[in-house]
């Protein structure tokens, strides 16, 4: 999994290296215009196209059947039925290909959150670093050992949450760019990136040590030492813009995609 | 041909008249700053350490500048947007009485309920009416400028919310509620069984209970209109606090941060769902760590309407308060935001009184600094509220600590004679001046004294409110708010005695009274001048007004349990609260102030002048009701 996430953000790295120079929805667009060519052409290799083309035509002649015989109730009746059925085929239809694509577009869009969910931590603004515990501290002893990189101060003493056996720092970046944050506990050393300064970047928001949670939680290698379950940074949200106007990245993702595909589809000869 | 000409001689009556609105405004300006509380005694004393109005005074003008009658920051501040007195604006008091019950109601706005709803279980949506309105007469001063083609951009003007309709920028200011729908209400929280108060003025104290280091702190919101029993909304916060109590995590809303005891939270979003994953509403908050150990003691400020998402209307246009809020991040809405109530009550101490006001003043000024680079043109008003605010807790006690926040706003002042230049007018004016508090008259205590009011049982004097124990049947005046006494009027009071045709008489009697009333403990006069609404006011909007206003002498005020109706056993007492500085006295006793860069001709200008001249530099008329004149 983790050479999958590597290859992954790895790609993406590149592909924002690229496309640094433009502002974010700009790269986002492009990304996006991409995965929906992609997703056409999946569907057009995964689907039963024949099949597809037979359902729409059903579907077409159910609507005109409804226009013209409005004043037909038993002929209207059964056209909705008829609506209904092929509507239902169309889904069946479209399964295969969903599962095809549910995998690699959900991994990417996991991926692409570290891109576009989060801000760099603002600078002289505290944050919060929490590490979940493993079973092997005893929350009532004292909490590991947070080493702050150059650039990062630690505010006060840490708090120890007994309930969900977590325990939280407050930190204050003063650097731009990245930096690595070390915790220590009976000669064990984890470590987590930060980012800060900047308005656009990679920023991984949480690191864990077990193999399944490191698909939901990309962006750094997993943690290897035995006391620490995941550690995370609360970054603030991106402040993602579409011609000034605030917009959730991914329903912007979602929507050029799908115009993208749609536009698409004939150049490909897809049939969706 | 024909049409021809007469399409020529249409646009040429359409040009005229276009050019009868036109004014003197093409490129204009003009800043005027309103400072509340600033007092030109104060300021005499210590013009060395204000250099900026000192230097206005040296170059311009500095004069005492006379204050409404009662000389209340919402009424002062009224006569200001229209141009009226009070008996054309119709504002006399922070609260007017409704007659019919003789219950306080907010004297600048109210909030209808809407007029069509869809019942849906215990939910009831409203599908139209209902909304929030004003109370004050008359057409505010930017409004007029509005039509004649100027622009205006008005901070945090006192009185005006809901802000009036304009297509110019406005930010609402005194008198903009918290989320409860209060002036502000705090929430305290503690585990210390020795506070046993449940409640205290402008605020609540629960008691919680920490269990594993945990305790959940409910966090009241609106109270929910969507539902038909309008049950108050609430949002959670969690405190974690760690085993060796030298810190707390708190959570809330996927939010985070941590607090040592003496730290404040940033600004912190609290939704409040009306119908569960359907509909909320967002406010703002911080929190203060007073202590961990050996009691938790958790302050939590009023919750603001968040201007990003404003659940009222606190700006012209809509969407400003939020483009505000994009440039300088969250700031406070609410229209009074200095802690006083936390600090009367004992639970701040002034150190951290000071610290809170110094909050929102550093809020009020990143907001002015904005506001001031972004002016280019037209009219610019900023409202600064610390002054005043700052008066009330340290007026003749803590000088110096009231002077750093008079410097910071001679700062600000330096920064808008910097941006004003030789060319733009800038007017400082402020609504009233201070005095001590050191006396706190019952008033309703003087009327029963007196015999113009009876209880019940004479034995049930005390705190309790809104009059619980006065017999209406013998009772012919009665008192509420800080300056204003009502007569029990036959037709117009409910059970109300005194004919129309008696009034008069009961009160020249009052009126006697009043001028005899001497402090029973120093034998000094109380009331410097009794007013007559009728001969004060050149409007005729009284419906609200008090029957007669009470001028009180320096050092005397209504005390609080007079405003809001109670009939304690004393007439007078001590003032030994935390609220030690005030101006609801006689109006000439605590003028305000004017400074200008550009001379003042007028002798004696009064607040309802500041129109006339704003309206004045702009070449625009003054509107009808309109009663002052040009200072310049």
């Amino acid at each position: 999994m983790e050479i999958i996430n590597w290859l992954i953000d790895t790609v993406l790295l590149g592909a924002h290296v690229i496309l640094s120079f433009l502002p974010p929805v700009a790269g986002l667009t492009w990304l996006a215009a991409v995965v929906g060519a992609g997703m056409v052409w999946i569907f057009g290799r995964t689907s039963d196209q024949a099949a597809v083309a037979r359902v729409k035509r059903r579907i077409q002649a159910g609507m005109l059947e409804l226009r013209l015989f409005v004043d037909e109730p038993g002929i209207s009746l059964r056209a909705q039925r008829g609506l209904i059925g092929a509507n239902l085929r169309y889904l069946l239809l479209a399964l295969r290909p969903a599962l095809w694509m549910m995998i690699p577009v959900g991994l990417l869009l996991i991926h692409l959150g570290a891109f576009y969910e989060r801000a760099p931590l603002p600078l002289g603004e505290p944050a919060i670093v929490t590490m979940g515990m493993s079973d092997l501290w005893d929350p009532s002893s004292p909490p590991p050992e947070l080493i702050a990189a150059p650039g990062v101060a630690v505010l006060g003493s840490p708090v120890r949450i007994l309930a969900s056996r977590e325990v939280s720092w407050r930190i204050v970046p003063n650097f731009t760019g990245s930096r690595t944050l070390r915790f220590r506990f009976h000669g064990e050393v984890a470590s987590k990136w930060i980012e800060a300064g900047g308005a656009h970047g990679f920023v991984p928001g949480k690191s864990v040590r077990s193999f399944w949670s490191s698909v939901l939680s990309p962006g750094e290698g997993r943690i290897h030492a035995d006391f620490a379950e995941w550690i995370e940074i609360r970054y603030p949200e991106a402040d993602f813009r579409v011609f000034g106007a605030r917009v959730n990245w991914l329903v912007w993702f979602l929507a050029v995609s799908m115009v993208a595909g749609w536009f698409l589809r004939k150049r490909f000869g897809v049939v969706i | 041909m024909k049409w021809g000409a007469v399409l020529i001689v249409a646009a040429l009556l359409l040009a005229f008249g276009c050019a009868g609105r036109t004014t003197r405004a093409a490129g204009k300006k003009m800043i005027v700053l309103g400072v509340d509380g600033m007092d030109p005694v104060f300021v005499e004393t210590h013009l060395a350490s204000l250099p900026n109005l000192n230097h206005l005074r040296q170059t311009g003008a500095f004069k005492r500048l006379a204050t409404t009658v009662p000389p209340q920051s919402p009424v002062a501040w009224s006569s200001v947007i229209t141009g009226m007195d009070p008996g054309g604006h119709g504002i006399f008091d922070f609260v007017h009485r409704n007659p019919s019950t003789r219950m306080p109601v907010s004297s600048m706005a109210e909030t209808t309920e809407p007029t069509r709803t869809f019942g849906l279980g215990p939910y009831l949506i409203p599908l139209s009416g209902g909304g929030v309105r004003t109370l004050r007469a008359g057409r505010a001063f930017w409004q007029v400028l509005q039509e004649r083609g100027v622009n205006s951009n008005i901070v945090r003007m006192p009185a005006n919310f809901p802000p009036a309709e304009c297509e110019s920028d406005s930010l609402a200011g005194m008198g903009t509620p918290d989320m409860t729908g209060s002036f502000g209400t705090f929430s305290f929280y503690t585990d210390d069984p020795a506070e046993r108060r449940d409640k205290v003025p402008g605020g609540q104290i629960m008691q919680v209970a920490t269990r594993n280091g945990r305790v959940e702190l409910s966090v009241p919101g609106p109270p929910n209109q969507m539902r038909r029993d309008h049950q108050t909304t609430s949002a959670t916060l969690i405190v974690s606090v760690d085993a060796a109590g030298q810190a707390a995590r708190f959570d809330t809303g996927g939010q985070q941060f941590i607090l040592q005891s003496g730290d404040w939270s940033g600004w912190v979003k609290a939704e409040y769902a009306l119908i569960p994953h359907v509909n909320s509403v967002r406010g703002i908050f911080r929190v203060y760590l007073q202590q961990l150990r050996p009691y938790l003691r958790v302050y939590v400020s009023p919750v603001n309407i968040d201007p990003e998402a404003p659940v009222l209307p606190i700006s012209t246009p809509h969407q400003h308060s939020r483009d505000l809020s994009d440039s300088v991040g969250p700031f406070y809405t609410q229209g009074i935001a200095e802690e006083t109530s936390a600090f009367r009550a004992g639970i701040f101490s002034k150190a951290e009184f000071l610290t809170q006001s110094r909050k929102v003043l550093s809020d009020s000024l990143k907001l002015f600094r904005h506001e001031l680079d972004r002016f280019q043109d037209g009219l610019f008003f900023y409202y600064f509220s610390s002054v005043d605010q700052n008066s009330h807790m340290l007026w003749g006690r803590h000088e110096d600590d009231l002077l750093e926040i008079y410097v910071a706003v001679d700062q600000a002042i330096g920064l808008a004679m910097a941006k004003a230049g030789t060319d733009t007018p800038l007017m400082v004016i402020s609504d009233h001046g201070f005095a001590p508090f050191n006396r706190a008259v019952h008033l309703n205590s003087f009327l029963m004294r007196e015999g113009f009011l009876v209880l019940d049982d004479p034995a049930k004097v005390g705190d309790e409110e809104l009059f619980a124990h006065v017999d209406w049947s013998k009772s012919v005046a009665y008192a509420i708010g800080l300056n204003g006494i009502y007569v029990n009027q036959d037709g117009r009071e409910s059970s109300g005695i005194v004919p129309a045709a008696d009034k008069r008489q009961v009160l020249d009697k009052l009126a006697g009274a009043l001028a005899n009333f001497k402090d029973p403990v120093t034998g000094e006069q109380v009331v410097e001048r009794v007013y007559f609404p009728e001969h004060e006011f050149a409007g005729r909007n009284l419906k609200y007004s008090p029957d007669l206003l009470v001028g009180f002498r320096r050092g005397y005020r209504a005390s609080w349990q007079t405003a809001l109706g109670a009939v304690p056993r004393d007439v007078m007492e001590d003032n030994t609260q935390a609220w030690i500085g005030d101006h609801c006295m006689a109006a000439d006793q605590v003028p305000g102030v004017l400074f200008s860069n550009r001379a003042v001709r007028a002798a004696s200008p009064h607040l309802w002048d500041i129109t006339a001249t704003i309206l004045g530099e702009f070449g625009v008329a003054k509107t009808s009701g309109m009663i002052g004149q040009s200072v310049f």
